[in-house]
């Protein structure tokens, strides 16, 4: 067990949890853009900078990325001291500046009471702030149908060859998961589009609602060993197939029990 | 695993108390959650059935999840979701066959039965006990 305080107060954490998920746990709130839980921390944001020091620090301190610190016995953590509101001012100062556009950005920024940037503002500036949080997540789903592509000011996150990818299997995570929004995808009654690729959704055999997409359904069949019939009815209609199913169980041990 | 979740529809009158009580106990920004019991028609006269979710053993939903975000919990022996690993990839609501991972829309999440954490509302609240939480006999119980 380790233990260490968080703006005075003593917490304890295990060996190898990050600040972040400390501070989170914590009820605190620190901003961040690329975190999550599912993936491991890349530090790409800078947004969860809080400020650290030790008592033989002699009053020295010094500023880290709390997605990727690891606790450690006798640290001192601020996370909202002045200087780290000041450095989250001017990171956020320059998202605003290159994302002029974007919701999520200018929320942020009207949080911290940055009114408008003090840089010069990309005009074609899109959302997407690479946070590469899309590419990690769909690595670790086993698919890498995404990655960052090109260089310097022309890199996007993009399948292989900007071709529909042929690794996708349309399940949305990455665009569920995007702090900005920036992925798109589009819905039909009986299909969905992302990344260029257009994918069938399964509909209930009962009902009709879609679900997921029918290349999902069969890599999570295949790999998973899941039967494919599970797919077929959506969640709804399998409960009331559940229900159908009991009671004629229990309408059977009725009537010979009568 | 000391207790088992007994579901007796013979007793179930469709009250909805259980769902009352689930979505209470699971609240979200001061509100009611989703419940995660369901009294469903049994298709017969006077029959309910409380439908919820059994833990399986070879649980579907947690073999779907790719990123591990469905654990069983070693206690309680309920299979619970770990929200802040959750991405929402939709595979458990698919893959069940209970129709028991499902959407909050309110909270634009996916829940599950958690099983209270070891006590479970429903049963403290349903009237005819049709919903128990009962200690497993340690001849029932299987070996190891
Ligand atoms: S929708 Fe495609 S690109 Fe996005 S996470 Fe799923 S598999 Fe990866
Ligand atoms: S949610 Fe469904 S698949 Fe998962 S344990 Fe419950 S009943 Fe089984
Ligand atoms: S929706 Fe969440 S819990 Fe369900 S399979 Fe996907 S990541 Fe796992
Ligand atoms: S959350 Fe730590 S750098 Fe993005």
């Amino acid at each position: 067990m380790i233990k260490f305080t968080i703006n005075g107060k003593l917490v304890q954490a295990d060996q190898g949890d990050m600040l972040l998920t400390v501070i989170r746990r914590e009820g605190i709130d620190v901003p961040s853009q690329c975190h999550h839980q599912a993936v491991e921390p890349s530090g790409a944001c800078r947004l969860c900078m809080v400020e650290i020091t030790r008592q033989e620090w002699d009053g020295w301190s010094k500023f880290v990325t709390s997605c990727l610190y690891p606790v450690e016995d006798g640290l001192m953590v601020t996370t909202h001291s002045a200087k780290v509101i000041q450095l989250r001012k001017t990171i956020i100062d320059l998202y605003l500046a290159r994302h002029p556009n974007s919701t999520e950005i200018m929320r942020l920024a009207s949080e911290y009471g940055v009114t408008r940037t003090t840089y010069e503002t990309v005009a074609d500036g899109d959302d997407c702030i690479m946070c590469g949080l899309c590419t990690r997540i769909c690595a670790h789903m086993g698919f890498s149908a995404i990655s960052t592509v090109g260089r310097g000011h022309d890199k996007e996150i993009a399948p292989p060859l900007k071709e529909a990818p042929t690794d996708c299997t349309g399940c949305l995570s990455c665009a569920n998961n995007c702090p900005t929004n920036f992925i798109e995808f589009t819905r039909d009654s009986n299909s969905l589009t992302i990344w260029g690729r257009t994918f069938e959704t399964l509909a209930c055999s009962q009902c009709g609602k879609t679900t997921i997409t029918r290349d999902f359904a069969e890599h999570l069949s295949k790999t998973r060993d899941i039967p494919i019939a599970y797919f077929e009815v959506c969640d709804d209609c399998h409960r009331k197939e559940t229900a159908k199913t009991m009671g004629r169980v229990v309408n059977w041990t009725r009537e010979v029990q009568a | 695993m000391n207790f088992r979740f007994v579901v007796n529809p013979e007793v179930c009158t469709g009250c909805r108390t259980c769902e009352l009580a689930c979505a209470f106990a699971h609240p979200h920004d001061g509100k009611p959650g989703k419940s995660r019991i369901y009294p469903i028609d049994g298709g017969f006269k006077e029959l309910w059935v409380p439908v919820t979710c059994l833990q399986c053993d070879d649980a579907a939903c947690v073999k779907s999840c790719l990123v591990d975000a469905l654990k069983r919990n070693p206690v309680t022996g309920a299979i619970e979701l770990n929200r802040e690993m959750c991405v929402m990839c939709m595979a458990c609501v698919a893959a069940c066959p209970f129709g028991c991972a499902l959407l909050d829309p309110g909270q634009d999440a996916v829940v599950k039965c958690d099983l209270c954490g070891g006590d479970p509302v429903c049963a403290h609240f349903c009237p005819t006990k049709a919903l128990s939480y009962v200690p497993i006999e340690k001849k029932d119980r299987i070996a190891g």
